[in-house]
């Protein structure tokens, strides 16, 4: 098994492509990405509806198979891990936070967190529990523990699931649009608090957003369009995001 | 609406077997000069045919309305969208009855065909093996249409129960993500508690009293069942309150591993739904139970009694092994009926939690712990019922046995109940095939779920 163990990449894709379907209906969502994570950032990757942001997102992290191109995650090739490592790769490599539905109706918000600890059979150790406890304590939770998630308002859920994602200290924490079902005050809390677990903790965490607000938050912008990286940027502020947002969209209906 | 094809269908073409063959064999029996007594053993003839159709009847009734409402669970979001395009609750509310007349008299129909079919070649096989003559009975018998229309009204009649909860659907669901509503309260209100307790109340007066009255004259049986009828009546009607209860006692079996107590969560998300989805089950093994502890206990009366007077007790037991068979048939299809509405209520249940199940894939959920979790929670559902069914047939039967032999002949006055183990040993094979099965297809659909579903937004 081929690694890059001391790689300051955390993921990295190399040639990436994936369709769906074959013959004259056959759909190219991602054309030959090239793009590594670097160890510690808060990546953004941005692009229009359609422009296989989603889908880069699902393969990097184990959820989708590449149809060619390979792909690391940590120290591993994952390019060719069947289902059940890539099982296990996602319960103890990986966090996640989506849109919406981020957590199980049966848990309490403690039940939650440790999910990922007990699906791998086992009770966190003594570092792990302060880690977890300390994620309770800034994550303002600590009062929610026995609450079910239909108790809890948007942000809190929120909330719950980016303890959930960092509780294993992940490799990477996927984000997918964390933001996108809450209102703007709520939104930029979660986002501060994604941004301070990458500044504080070096948490490695890849957001894929449309909205510029939200990818004004992280340490580097990664522009996708028609399945190609076609833009790499710093931080930046959210007017020159959408800036840039709007000259892909003009260039495009050109 | 398969499932309750299959339901309606099977009822009906229980019921017209059972009552072509009950024909049959009338027909033999007024034709044969040599059997006395005409009269009794065919109005005894009827009446046993008539219980066990409304037996099934009642069972198919329980199993579709639980059918209906779990389907109507998990198209609340379409419901909401046609809501708010502009229909009335109510006329989506008839549509799904209306849906359910026509499936329920489709599956009536076919059930019939097959009914009568069956009684056909069960006669014929019976006439060729030299049993009896050629009955001349006619098969285009009016007496099918009792259970024909039995089945449709009941199949109508659930189906309106069960789409209750399209009146609850609001039409702003249709908009956003609205998160799913958990909480469908267990139980009726306090007047269906009151009746409930009332009717379980009557019904242990007139068994108790039952039993009295079997120790000095015959009559007691009838105050039994009246008792039992009444009390299971009593029990069903509140079945939210004490199967949930049950559940989670159950459920401690399972609670070594977090894909088990997710399981046992599952099971208790709806208390009402997985009420009403083991009701059926338990109907099926209390019936079973009661019958096999009853002759069990049979046996052992006779055989005490046997013991005291040898001469009047000769070749009771052939006679008695013979009738468990067959009335163990007759019951074990409500069983099969109420098993069928488990393994649909099971599939539907994984059909609505794709999302659910998308989530914990992605989280690091092996489809082995996926398959685990489908298992258990069929395994907690098939246990409860298996344990509740039990406990109310050791009861029932011990009583009836009471009632019914409490005063013959040297009679030991009383008798713990027979514990017929074979049968028990049958049902617990019957319930671990039971659950297997209901498990087969939604683990392989649950398996199946992409992580990728759980992120999308629909």
């Amino acid at each position: 098994m081929p690694t890059n163990l001391a790689s300051p990449h955390v993921a990295r894709v190399s040639g990436l492509t994936r369709s769906y379907g074959a013959g004259a209906s056959q759909v190219t969502a991602l054309a030959g990405v090239d793009l590594a994570l670097n160890r510690g950032d808060f990546t953004a990757i941005m692009g229009p509806s359609g422009s296989g942001k989603s889908t880069l997102m699902h393969i990097m992290a184990g959820l989708d198979a590449a149809t060619d191109g390979r792909v690391w995650l940590g120290e591993y090739d994952i390019t060719n891990f069947d289902d059940a490592d890539l099982t296990l790769l996602r319960r103890r490599r990986v966090g996640f936070v989506f849109q919406s539905f981020n957590l199980l109706p049966t848990l309490d918000v403690r039940g939650n967190v440790l999910l990922p600890f007990e699906l791998d059979g086992r009770k966190p150790t003594e570092s792990e529990r302060q880690w977890i406890d300390t994620l309770f304590d800034s994550l303002g939770l600590r009062d929610r523990l026995t609450h079910r998630p239909h108790e809890l308002s948007g942000g809190q859920q929120q909330r719950v699931a980016i303890a959930r994602a960092l509780a294993t200290r992940p490799e990477v924490v996927f984000a997918d649009e964390p933001t996108g079902n809450l209102d703007s005050r709520t939104g930029r809390e979660v986002l501060r608090l994604l941004a301070d677990a990458a500044a504080t903790h070096g948490q490695s965490i890849a957001m894929v957003t449309h909205d510029p607000v939200a990818a004004s938050f992280a340490d580097r912008v990664v522009f996708l369009a028609d399945g190609k990286v076609v833009r790499d940027e710093p931080r930046r502020t959210p007017e020159q995001l959408s800036a840039i947002m709007l000259a892909m969209e003009t260039e495009a209906a050109a | 609406m398969r499932a309750t094809l299959l339901v309606a269908g099977l009822a009906a073409a229980f019921g017209t077997a059972l009552l072509q063959i009950t024909g049959v064999l009338a027909a033999v029996i007024l034709n044969n000069p040599v059997l006395g007594d005409h009269e009794t053993t065919l109005l005894m003839l009827n009446i046993t045919a008539y219980v066990f159709i409304v037996i099934a009847v009642y069972v198919s009734g329980i199993v579709t309305t639980n059918t209906v409402a779990t389907v109507v669970a998990g198209r609340r979001r379409t419901i909401a969208l046609v809501r708010l395009i502009g229909r009335g609750a109510g006329e989506e509310r008839a549509r799904i009855a209306r849906e359910g007349l026509l499936v329920g008299a489709l599956g009536a129909v076919i059930g019939c065909l097959v009914g009568t079919g069956f009684a056909a070649l069960v006669a014929w096989a019976a006439v060729v093996a030299g049993l009896f003559p050629a009955p001349g009975y006619s098969y285009l018998n009016a007496v099918v249409l009792i259970p024909l229309g039995g089945v449709v009204l009941t199949t109508w009649i659930a189906s309106w129960a069960g789409s209750r909860r399209v009146l609850a659907v609001r039409p702003t669901e249709a908009l956003g993500n609205a998160v799913e509503l958990d909480s469908e309260p267990a139980g009726g209100g306090t007047g269906r508690l009151v009746v409930a307790v009332a009717l379980v109340a009557l019904g242990a007066g007139a068994l108790a009293a039952g039993i009295a009255i079997g120790q000095s004259i015959p009559l007691g049986l009838l105050a039994a069942v009246a008792g039992g009828l009444l009390s299971f009546t009593g029990l069903t009607m509140e079945a939210g309150r004490f199967v949930p209860p049950v559940l989670r006692l159950v459920g401690g079996l399972f609670a070594r591993t977090q894909p088990g107590r997710l399981a046992v969560e599952n099971t208790l998300r709806h208390p009402e739904r997985s009420s009403r989805m083991t009701i059926g089950l338990i109907i099926g093994v209390t019936l079973v139970t009661t019958f096999a502890v009853t002759m069990q206990s049979f046996r052992d009366f006779i055989a005490v009694a046997q013991r005291a007077q040898p001469e009047v007790y000769q070749g009771t037991s052939q006679v008695l092994g013979s009738i468990t068979a067959i009335f163990t048939v007759l019951i074990g299809l409500s069983a099969l009926i109420a098993a069928v509405g488990l393994v649909n209520s099971l599939s539907l249940n994984v059909l609505q939690r794709t999302r659910e199940l998308g989530l914990l894939r992605a989280l690091g959920t092996t489809a082995a712990q996926v398959r685990g979790m489908i298992l258990a929670e069929a395994a907690a559902l098939t246990l409860t019922a298996l344990a509740l069914g039990v406990a109310l047939g050791f009861l029932y039967g011990w009583a009836g046995t009471q009632a019914v032999l409490g005063w013959i002949k040297g009679s030991p006055g009383f008798l713990w109940p027979g514990v017929p183990w074979g049968m028990l040993a049958g049902q617990v094979v019957a319930a671990a095939v039971l659950t297997l099965a209901a498990s087969v297809a939604p683990s392989r659909r649950a398996t199946r779920v992409s992580p990728v579903a759980a992120l999308a937004v629909d």
